[in-house]
C-alpha cells in the first residue's frame, strides 16, 4: 500500500461486513436456495389475496373433499373450500406469528443476555436463574399455560411461543458476549472512558451477534412449527381463519379418505421449516470466523 | 329431554338410557366362563366425568351407569315408550295427582342388600331436597312416601301425564340403596340394581363385570370394559382390528365406504337430537325478532347438517324429529338471502353486523357447522365471529349470559315438553337466550298437563309455531345414531335415545 505518510488510513474492511456476509451465503447453495425460497414465502405472504384463487373461507358443501384437479389445484376440504387459496393465506398467519414470536423472544432475550453476560456478578445469576426457571417448562406446556391465560388468536400464540423462546435467546446472547467483553478492543474502549452503552451498542453487540443471527433463524423455524402444533391443538389460530396446523388436524380425520387435506399444509409447513433450518445452518457456517475465513479464499 | 344442563346436555340428556329393559332378562348366560374372553369392549369417545348418576349430566358418565343402575320405568328400545323396570305397575288417582307404584320382587343391590320403597323415596327425596339436577324432573312432586315396603306413592300438586318420562328417560333418575351418598363416595363407587357392577375406573377404561344375581337375569357376557378411544379414525381402526367389538366414535365421513366392509357391521338410527343455535335477547340487536328471522332466513339448514353429518342428519326447522309422534312439519325458513338482506334493513341495522358464535372442540360438529354458518352468514352481511371455547368455558360463559350467540344440542329428549319446556318458557332453567313469549308460556303450561296424546300435541304444535317463528331458537338438523361392531355381535339394540345396554349382548 503506498499510503502516504500521516495519511489516515481506513481500519475498516472494504467491504462492509453484511456485504460479505451476504457474498458468502451465496455462494453455499442450499442456504442460497433456502433463502430464496423463504423470500418467496414471505411475497406469498404479502400478496396472498392476490394470489389465493379464491376465498381461503367461501363454503361450498356440495363441492366438497374434492381431488386435486385444474380447478382445484390443491383439491378441496370437508366444507368444499379451496386448499390452495387456504394455504397460500395460511402462509402470512404462519410467517406473521413466526417473525412476531422470534421478534419478542429477540428482543427480549438478547437484552437479557447482554446485561447478564456483560455485568456478570449477582445481575447475571439473578437474570439467569430467571431464565433457567422459565426454561424448566415444557416449550409447549408453556405455550398452552400463556394461552390459558391470555386466550387464544394469533398474537397471544406469538406471544406464547416468543416468551418461550425468551431463555434460548438469553443463553446464547450471554455466551457470546463472555467471549467477547474480554477481548482488547472492549478493553481499550473502556479505557479511554467509553459509557457503557456504547461499550454494549458498539462493540459488545456487534461482536457477539453471529450465534444470535443464526438462532434466529432456527427459532423461526421452530416457531412457525410451535404455531403449527398450537393451532392443531386447537389453541391457535381459530377456525375458519386458515392456518396450517389448524387445517392439518382438521385433515387429519380424513386422511384415509382424503390425502389432501393434510397433505398440503402438511408440506407448507415442511418446507418453511426445513428452509429456516438450513438458512440457519448456512448462516452458521458463514458467520463462524474460523470457516469465514476458509471460505473467503484464505489468506487475509 | 334433555338432559340436563344443556350443553352437556346434549350430551347427557341423552342418556338416558334404558337398561333393563323391557325385556326382561335373557339371560343367561353364556358365558361363563372365561375370564377374559367374554368380556365385551366398548370403544367410547369419552371418560365419564364422574359416576353419581343423579349429580352427572355427561354423555360419557350414562353410557356407563346406563349398564350399572335401575330405574322405575325405562323406554321400550323400540318406540321409547314407558315400560316397567323396578316398578312392574302404576295406578294413578282420578284427578291425576297421586301415583301409586308398585315394586318389583326379588330385586337386590350389587352389595346383596334387597331393594324396597325406602330406597326409592331416599333416592327421589336426593335430587328434589339436593336440587340436584334432575330436581326439575320433580317440579310437580309434592311429596314421595314408601307404603310398606313394595309400594311407593308420588303426590303431585297438578296433573303430570309425562310422569313415567320424568321419572324414567334415563339414568339421571337412578334409584340408589337407601344412604348411598353417605356409605360410598358415589362419584367414584357403584351400587346399583343393574345388569353390571362397575369393577374399576380409571383414566384409560371403566370395567364392568355381570351381576350373576341381577333381576332380570345376569348377563351374557362377563363383563363390559369402555375403553376411551377419542380419535374416531382410531376408535375405527381398532374395531377393524378386533381390538374393541363395539363403538359409538365412527367418523361421519366414514358411514358411506363403511357400508361395504365386511370387518364391520354398521348401523344407524335417527336419534331423538336437536342442534340449533341460539341467540342472545339481552344483546342488540339480537333482541329484534326481524334481526334472528334474517339470520334464520340465511342458514340453509341442509348444507350444514350435510357438512357436519355427512348425510347422517336430517335438517328440521323444529326440535321434534320426523319419527315422533310428536313430529309437526312446519318450515317457515327456506334460504332466501333477498328476503334477509331485507328484514336486517327494516331492522334498521348497519351492516357489517357482527355476531359471535360460542361453539366448542368438545363437540367438534359445532366448530364444523359454525364455519359453515359463517360463510352463508356472510353474504347478508353479518359477520360471524366463531369462539372455540373448551367446554367448561363454554358453559360458564352460557349461564353468565355472556355470548351474541351459542351452537350446542340436546339429546336423549323423549317427550315434547323435554323439548320446549324449560328452554322456552318464560325464566326456564335452560332458557339461556332469554325468551319470553306469554302465549308460549301458556301453552307450554297447558301441554304439561294436558292427558290427551292428540290434544298434547295440537297444543305442543302451536308453541312449536312461535318458537320457531319468533327463533327462540334456531333449529337445524336431528342427527342420527351411528354404531358400529363386530360382525356377529347380536343381542345389541340401537336406539334413537342413544342408550347404550349391554345386558343381552352375546360376542360373536
Amino acid at each position: 500500500m503506498t499510503a502516504e505518510v500521516g495519511a489516515p488510513v481506513s481500519l475498516r474492511p472494504a467491504t462492509p461486513r453484511w456485504r460479505e456476509t451476504l457474498g458468502l451465503l451465496a455462494h453455499n447453495p442450499t442456504a442460497a436456495v433456502s433463502a430464496l425460497l423463504l423470500l418467496a414465502l414471505v411475497l406469498v405472504a404479502i400478496f396472498d389475496e392476490t394470489l389465493a384463487p379464491q376465498g381461503p373461507n367461501e363454503v361450498d358443501v356440495a363441492a366438497r373433499l374434492e381431488s386435486p384437479s385444474g380447478a382445484h389445484p390443491f383439491g378441496t376440504d370437508d366444507l368444499g373450500r379451496d386448499i390452495l387459496s387456504r394455504v397460500v393465506l395460511g402462509t402470512g398467519v404462519s410467517l406473521r406469528v413466526g417473525f412476531l414470536a422470534v421478534g419478542i423472544a429477540l428482543l427480549i432475550g438478547t437484552g437479557i443476555g447482554l446485561l447478564a453476560g456483560f455485568y456478570g456478578r449477582w445481575i447475571d445469576d439473578a437474570l439467569m436463574r430467571l431464565m433457567d426457571m422459565l426454561f424448566a417448562f415444557p416449550a409447549v406446556l408453556l405455550a398452552i399455560a400463556v394461552l390459558a391465560v391470555r386466550g387464544t388468536g394469533w398474537g397471544n400464540t406469538a406471544l406464547a411461543i416468543g416468551i418461550v423462546y425468551i431463555p434460548v435467546f438469553a443463553r446464547v446472547t450471554r455466551a457470546s458476549v463472555l467471549g467477547v467483553r474480554e477481548e482488547v478492543y472492549v478493553r481499550a474502549s473502556r479505557s479511554v472512558g467509553a459509557s457503557d452503552w456504547r461499550l454494549l451498542t458498539r462493540h459488545v453487540l456487534p461482536n457477539a451477534a453471529p450465534p444470535i443471527i443464526v438462532q434466529t433463524s432456527i427459532s423461526l423455524a421452530f416457531a412457525v412449527l410451535a404455531e403449527a402444533a398450537l393451532s392443531f391443538l386447537g389453541l391457535g389460530t381459530q377456525p375458519p381463519d386458515p392456518s396450517w396446523g389448524l387445517m392439518l388436524a382438521e385433515g387429519r380425520g380424513f386422511i384415509d379418505l382424503a390425502w389432501w387435506l393434510a397433505f398440503f399444509p402438511g408440506m407448507a409447513i415442511f418446507l418453511t421449516v426445513l428452509c429456516f433450518n438450513l438458512l440457519g445452518d448456512g448462516l452458521r457456517d458463514v458467520l463462524d470466523p474460523k470457516q469465514r475465513t476458509l471460505m473467503a479464499g484464505g489468506g487475509r | 329431554m334433555r338432559a340436563t344442563r344443556p350443553l352437556a346436555l346434549a350430551v347427557a340428556g341423552t342418556l338416558a338410557l334404558s337398561a333393563c329393559g323391557g325385556g326382561e332378562s335373557v339371560d343367561t348366560g353364556g358365558g361363563g366362563g372365561g375370564g377374559g374372553d367374554n368380556t365385551l369392549v366398548a370403544a367410547v369417545s369419552a371418560q365419564p366425568d364422574q359416576l353419581d348418576p343423579h349429580v352427572t349430566t355427561a354423555y360419557a358418565s350414562f353410557q356407563v351407569l346406563e349398564n350399572v343402575y335401575d330405574t322405575l320405568v325405562v323406554p321400550d328400545p323400540e318406540d321409547l315408550t314407558m315400560q316397567p323396570s323396578l316398578a312392574t305397575e302404576w295406578k294413578t288417582s282420578d284427578d291425576g295427582l297421586e301415583w301409586r307404584f308398585t315394586l318389583r320382587d326379588g330385586v337386590t343391590f350389587h352389595d346383596g342388600s334387597e331393594f324396597d320403597s325406602a330406597d326409592v323415596v331416599y333416592s327421589y327425596n336426593r335430587i328434589i331436597d339436593e336440587e340436584l339436577s334432575n330436581s326439575f324432573r320433580f317440579q310437580n312432586v309434592e311429596s314421595v312416601a314408601a307404603d310398606g315396603p313394595d309400594t311407593v306413592v308420588l303426590t303431585l300438586s297438578q296433573p303430570t301425564p309425562n310422569l313415567l318420562e320424568r321419572i324414567g328417560s334415563f339414568k339421571g333418575m337412578a334409584i340408589l340403596p337407601e344412604g348411598a351418598a353417605d356409605d360410598l363416595d358415589l362419584t367414584t363407587e357403584a351400587n346399583g340394581t343393574g345388569p353390571f357392577r362397575l369393577e374399576s375406573s380409571d383414566a384409560s377404561s371403566t370395567v364392568l363385570t355381570a351381576y350373576e344375581d341381577y333381576w332380570g337375569g345376569a348377563p351374557s357376557v362377563d363383563g363390559v370394559e369402555f375403553r376411551y378411544i377419542t380419535e374416531p379414525a382410531a376408535a375405527l381402526t381398532a374395531l377393524q382390528n378386533g381390538e374393541v367389538q363395539w363403538t359409538d366414535n365412527v367418523p361421519p365421513q366414514q358411514i358411506e365406504s363403511l357400508g361395504d366392509d365386511d370387518s364391520v357391521e354398521l348401523e344407524t338410527t335417527p336419534s331423538v337430537d336437536y342442534w340449533y343455535l341460539s341467540m342472545n335477547y339481552a344483546r342488540p340487536p339480537f333482541d329484534n325478532r326481524d334481526v334472528r328471522r334474517a339470520i334464520s332466513l340465511a342458514v340453509d339448514r341442509e348444507a350444514v347438517a350435510e357438512a357436519a353429518w355427512f348425510g347422517a342428519a336430517q335438517a328440521n326447522q323444529t326440535a321434534i324429529p320426523e319419527d315422533s309422534f310428536f313430529y309437526y312439519d312446519y318450515a317457515p325458513f327456506d334460504r332466501d338471502v333477498d328476503q334477509a338482506r331485507q328484514l336486517l334493513q327494516q331492522a334498521g341495522v348497519t351492516t357489517p353486523l357482527t355476531m359471535g358464535l360460542m361453539v366448542t372442540d368438545e363437540y367438534p360438529e359445532t366448530v364444523t357447522a359454525a364455519q359453515v354458518i359463517a360463510s352463508q352468514l356472510e353474504e347478508i352481511g353479518v359477520t360471524v365471529e366463531i369462539e372455540t371455547l373448551d367446554f367448561a368455558t363454554w358453559l360458564d360463559r352460557q349461564g353468565a349470559g355472556d355470548f351474541d350467540a351459542f351452537y350446542l344440542g340436546w339429546l336423549g329428549n323423549l317427550d315434547p315438553a323435554a323439548y320446549y319446556q324449560e328452554q322456552h318458557q318464560t325464566g326456564g332453567p335452560n332458557n339461556y337466550q332469554g325468551y319470553s313469549n306469554p302465549q308460549v308460556d301458556q301453552l307450554l303450561q297447558q301441554g304439561a298437563t294436558e292427558p290427551e296424546d292428540e290434544a298434547r300435541k295440537a297444543i305442543y304444535d302451536q308453541a312449536a309455531q312461535l318458537i320457531v317463528d319468533d327463533v327462540s331458537y334456531l333449529y337445524l338438523y336431528n342427527p342420527d345414531v351411528v354404531q358400529a361392531w363386530a360382525p356377529g355381535l347380536s343381542g345389541y339394540q340401537i336406539r334413537a335415545d342413544k342408550a347404550i345396554n349391554f345386558e343381552n349382548v352375546e360376542l360373536p
